[in-house]
């Protein structure tokens, strides 16, 4: 069986479908939660996760899978494990009125990023960062101070040394993003083509 | 790209009849509403394993469906071209990760969901066991299978269930350059040399037939489909989505003096819908069954990725560490 694609027709594809064994155990890594701030007036979004072995490498991924359009200013991981998320509740239902938790008796204040879900189907929104004793105490100390009017629905609490983000001088990662016109639909004129063609045809005929 | 509503294997799950009807009263009263449903909310078992087979199926399609386009890489015309097929190539195996992390958030892992789609358990788009012959091959599949995947995938994001919507909106946006460079690359072909013309028009008559495949046969509306679409899982109908592609590019395809061959399609102007020759559905169970032009290349250029990278995941994996299903 020979293929249309030269480089497959060097290798023996076929040998390895015989040899194929079933995945390891965590082949596919743990996951890691990516966070994404496209401009620096914007709070960081909450986007989605990539697979990695190890947070650096989810760094890696991340910036390929989430930040390869539009602008970036900031992107940031953290092992999935490492959030402390709420219920979550109904339309009109807060958070914050349904949940009471007792805070921690650490000493120790360490500094917690707070990401709120304001509406079903959007994303979790970074509010600030807040300095607690632990996650039950950020969540209360955030409430205090966020929670102000919105209706939340869910809440997300992040320890901030668990937290990967980028320092600001490698934002020169993102420069060349404006450059790379060929992947913007506004590159392609295909009107003004077709119009000359259509112009050819009327004055051929 | 390329999602739909079908899916090629009869589902086991628990009946409807079992789950529990205050609970289920309230998720439907959720859907009414135009609410979208979490990962952590409750959900009847035949809507979670429905979506985890759609959402895996799409999520392969976009892994495989780099496979033909992939091959013109190495030999498109122009360095312009090659950034371009090459970004687009990206995008889609990109889009499969965003894909394979929804379907994740409803329990099943991306170890099985790669393993399925290897042993051939697991479906994708049928369309990519077909073979591009040439240059304009790729252009048809640029400009016009992404066109039919776009269908899909807007309706789709307006479903129910949030991770698959946030992510067809991400998908959705990328897939716009798809589509503008695949119908330059059309047009580029098309209004160029008879050669040139001659090139396009072939690769149009060998893609029509899947193409026509492309949003599965015609539904038989049972009570199956209709609670689908009434916990918007499934968006409209295969026949609708159908008519709704031909509306929008068919005239775009005469407009460039191409001829689609199939001597009945016409639009009936009383109907407003589009008639044709009903497309040859004992060949696409064929395919779908694994016996494609391509269907055993694919999935051997999958496994093949499968084993070389092997060694490398294992050096890189952090013994120590344990899964958690992610969030949203």
């Amino acid at each position: 069986m020979t293929s249309l694609d030269p480089r497959l027709n060097r290798v023996d594809i076929y040998k390895y479908q015989q040899e194929l064994q079933p995945k390891d155990s965590m082949d596919q890594f743990e996951t890691y939660e990516v966070f994404l701030q496209t401009k620096e007036s914007k709070p960081y979004q909450h986007e989605g996760i990539v697979h990695a072995p190890n947070r650096d490498m989810a760094f890696l991924f991340a910036k390929e899978q989430f930040s390869r359009r539009g602008t970036c200013t900031g992107l940031s991981v953290v092992r999935t494990e490492h959030i402390m998320v709420s219920p979550m509740t109904d339309n009109d239902e807060n958070v914050y009125d349904l949940v009471s938790v007792e805070p921690e008796k650490n000493t120790k204040k360490e500094t917690y990023e707070v990401f709120y879900l304001f509406k079903r189907g959007k994303h979790m929104q970074h509010q600030g960062s807040v300095s607690a004793v632990g996650f039950h105490d950020a969540y209360i100390q955030a409430g205090a101070t966020y929670n102000t009017g919105k209706t939340v629905l869910n809440v997300w609490v992040i320890r901030h040394d668990d937290m990967l983000f980028n320092t600001e001088d490698e934002r020169v990662i993102w420069s060349t993003l404006s450059e790379k016109k060929f992947r913007d639909a506004i590159a392609y004129k295909a009107l003004d083509k077709i119009k000359k063609f259509k112009e050819e045809q009327l004055a051929s005929k | 790209m390329y999602g739909g509503g079908n899916t090629f294997e009869k589902l086991k799950t628990k009946s409807i009849k079992e789950e529990n009807p205050e609970k289920l009263a309230e998720f439907e009263a959720r859907i009414a509403r135009g609410e979208k449903i979490e990962p952590s909310d409750w959900m009847p078992d035949l809507y979670r394993k429905q979506l985890i087979r759609m959402i895996e199926q799409h999520a392969h399609s976009e892994i495989i469906g780099a496979l033909p386009e992939g091959t013109w890489v190495t030999r498109a015309p122009g360095f312009k071209r090659k950034l371009a097929l090459m970004a687009k190539v990206q995008d889609e195996v990109g889009h499969g990760q965003l894909l394979y992390s929804a379907a994740e958030t409803l329990g099943k892992s991306r170890e099985s969901m790669i393993e399925d789609l290897i042993s051939g358990k697991s479906k994708y788009s049928n369309i990519f066991n077909y073979p591009a012959f040439t240059w304009a091959d790729s252009c048809f599949i640029s400009w016009l299978v992404d066109a039919g995947a776009i269908v899909n995938q807007l309706a789709n994001a307006k479903g129910s269930y949030g991770p698959y919507c946030r992510a067809l909106d991400r998908i959705c946006i990328e897939e716009s350059f798809h589509l503008k460079y695949g119908h330059h690359c059309v047009i580029h072909l098309a209004t160029g040399t008879p050669k040139q013309r001659e090139m396009m028009q072939e690769a149009l008559n060998r893609w029509w037939p899947p193409m026509m495949h492309f949003f599965g046969p015609s539904d038989k509306i049972s009570a199956h489909t209709e609670i689908l679409m009434k916990w918007k899982v499934k968006m409209d109908t295969n026949d609708n989505m159908r008519n709704q592609f031909l509306d929008m590019y068919v005239p775009k395809i005469w407009e460039l003096g191409l001829t689609i061959p199939d001597p009945n399609l016409k639009k009936n102007e009383e109907t407003r819908r589009w008639e044709y020759t009903e497309p040859d559905w004992e060949e696409f169970k064929r395919v779908i069954n694994g016996d494609g032009p391509c269907n055993k290349e694919r999935l051997a250029v999958r496994a093949m990725a499968e084993e070389r990278g092997r060694w490398v995941r294992r050096a890189l994996l952090n013994p120590k560490s344990k899964y958690v299903t992610p969030l949203a």
